[in-house]
């Protein structure tokens, strides 16, 4: 029956559910975010917080293992980049730039007018959505999105923690350090510490 | 005649999981004989099946898979192998359903039967089988004369295959709509979702249209149906909504509220991130109890070494690296993490380079 399907629905989801794999995300994560924070300039915030959202990907897509297309899609992604660093990037400025003002209207328009029944469109949207399936039919691009769901839900609850532990880490060492080798550790840092 | 006969087979084979597929077309003969001189009265005659009402043969069909299984089976995986081996040959070691689905797909000459359909809930087996089985009926060398009740189908003949496609089909009018429903999606599920096979087994149900249009279409909008009902369990809020256009807002919402969440929280997170230190092992392995306790050393050391200068462009977490070598007893006090931080300082020298540091650190992640 449907059972298969379902049945690997399940698994899945439960999956992503488990705290041992966000605790495995999380840890890799924050090997990623070292990374980010060596290799990136930084001045540039944006920048910043724009490659701790690619290495965030890329480390869920990680995660995955690769089994279903999206997270397959992300490291492709990530993959070109590299090669082409130059071109790349600035094509991706451009869609990053295009990408943020499509995000905003979730019905889009098409110029040719096609007479997409409303239904069609929903689903082109959420093709766009996945990354890598924007060409998919209906019910390979549901099994997408319910495995895609579920591992951002798990990205979302372990960058929360993450950032929680860290503002947390933040909040006591501004209550206890007001020492010049703070603010020597704070000359390394792009930001001045909160406090 | 045949088919149930195959049906039968299948059926008592995939209840085992016995799917080895194997060209040993020589062997039917002798187990056709033995199959022959099978007991009546577990309902293997297909004759005797025509006469049940459709429930009653199909627990005749399951049953004796369940009772008679130990001595028949090893007769019945030859024929399964023989049966598969002309078809079937990339699907070998699968599990049962990924099997049936394969012999599905190699029935499609007879398109439109999936005699499992026609017995119904468990027999989903034995659909597919003799599905599998009426095509194995053209491909496989005629073993048989086709006379006997229960010879497997090999003996070919198109005839044949359309008169169990009759009996199929009458049974299939006297079960009622949910098995006929759960069996088709049990084929066509199995077509695709175990193999991604590009045929998809449906069977009309009663009352119908019966074109093969439709019945693609059919199996394909149930296929869609299965996988938004899992999505509006996912989806908070969406199961109180009807209508697929609704729903497939909903999920768009949803998905663009996490991306835009985890766009949000990695801004934040390369804001903190100056903050990160090796703690952060520490902070997985014991919880977040020890937050605390584990940054308030490693920002009380700075205090106490103020004159040690940051050699180079290293980062703050080095400086820490020297000053937890050396207050070691300061990171006794936690328990928890103690076997961790020492094992990080003994691998620190002073002077070790921040790849080293990062070297370590990430050797203690995997450790963990």
């Amino acid at each position: 029956m449907e059972n298969v399907s379902q049945d690997q629905a399940k698994n899945n989801q439960i999956r992503w559910r488990s705290a041992a794999e966000q605790k495995t995300y999380s840890s890799k994560l924050v090997e990623a975010l070292r990374h980010v924070r060596r290799s990136s300039p930084p001045d540039n915030v944006s920048s910043r917080g724009r490659a701790v959202r690619e290495k965030a990907d890329k480390v869920l897509a990680i995660a995955a293992k690769g089994r279903m297309r999206w997270s397959r899609a992300i490291l492709k992604k990530r993959l070109k980049l590299r090669l082409s660093n130059h071109k790349k990037a600035k094509d991706r400025s451009k869609l990053a730039a295009a990408g943020n003002s499509r995000r905003k209207n979730l019905k889009i328009e098409v110029p040719k007018k096609k007479r997409l029944r409303p239904l069609q469109r929903r689903v082109r949207v959420l093709g766009r959505l996945v990354p890598g399936c924007r060409k998919l039919s209906l019910p390979n691009l549901l099994e997408e999105v319910t495995d895609y769901i579920a591992a951002l839900e798990m990205q979302v609850r372990a960058m929360a923690t993450l950032t929680e532990l860290l503002t947390g880490a933040n909040a006591v060492a501004g209550n206890v350090a007001e020492s010049s080798n703070r603010l020597e550790i704070s000359r390394q840092l792009e930001h001045p510490p909160q406090s | 005649m045949k088919p149930i006969g195959g049906i039968e087979v299948r059926s008592m084979n995939y209840s085992h999981k016995n799917v080895d597929i194997g060209v040993q077309a020589y062997q039917l003969g002798e187990e056709f004989q033995m199959l022959m001189a099978g007991p009546p009265p577990t309902g293997n005659s297909f004759t005797a099946l025509l006469e049940l009402p459709a429930n009653q043969a199909m627990e005749l069909l399951h049953s004796p898979g369940a009772a008679d299984s130990p001595t028949e089976l090893p007769l019945k995986r030859h024929h399964n192998m023989s049966h598969r081996s002309a078809r079937n040959h990339p699907h070998d070691c699968a599990p049962a359903f990924p099997s049936n689905a394969a012999l599905n797909e190699g029935a499609t000459k007879y398109s439109g039967i999936s005699t499992a359909a026609a017995f119904g809930g468990g027999g989903q087996d034995s659909p597919e089988s003799s599905s599998s089985a009426n095509a194995m009926k053209v491909k496989s060398e005629p073993m048989d004369s086709g006379s006997s009740p229960n010879s497997l189908p090999h003996t070919s003949n198109p005839t044949v295959a359309s008169k169990n496609e009759k009996h199929t089909k009458r049974k299939e009018r006297e079960k009622g709509k949910a098995t006929n429903k759960k069996n088709k999606t049990a084929a066509n599920d199995n077509s695709k979702e175990g193999e991604r096979l590009p045929y998809v087994h449906v069977r009309a149900r009663r009352g119908q249209a019966t074109n093969s249009h439709s019945l693609a279409e059919r199996a394909r909008r149930e296929k869609i149906n299965a996988r938004m009902k899992l999505l509006q369990e996912l989806v908070p809020g969406c199961s109180k909504i009807s209508g697929t256009a609704l729903v497939l807002d909903e999920i768009i919402n949803h998905v663009h509220s996490l991306q835009r969440k985890v766009e949000f929280l990695s801004m934040r997170l390369a804001a903190v991130n100056p903050r990160i230190d090796f703690n952060l092992d520490s902070l997985f392995t014991a919880g977040n109890g020890s937050v605390l306790e584990s940054n308030f050393p490693s920002m009380v050391m700075p205090l106490m070494w103020p004159d040690i200068q940051m050699l180079g462009n290293e980062q703050e977490c080095q400086q820490q690296w020297h000053l937890g070598s050396v207050n070691q007893p300061v990171w006794t006090r936690q328990e928890g993490h103690q076997n961790l931080i020492i094992s990080e300082n003994s691998l620190l020298s002073y002077d070790s380079p921040a790849n080293s540091v990062s070297l370590h650190s990430s050797q203690q992640k995997m450790e963990i």
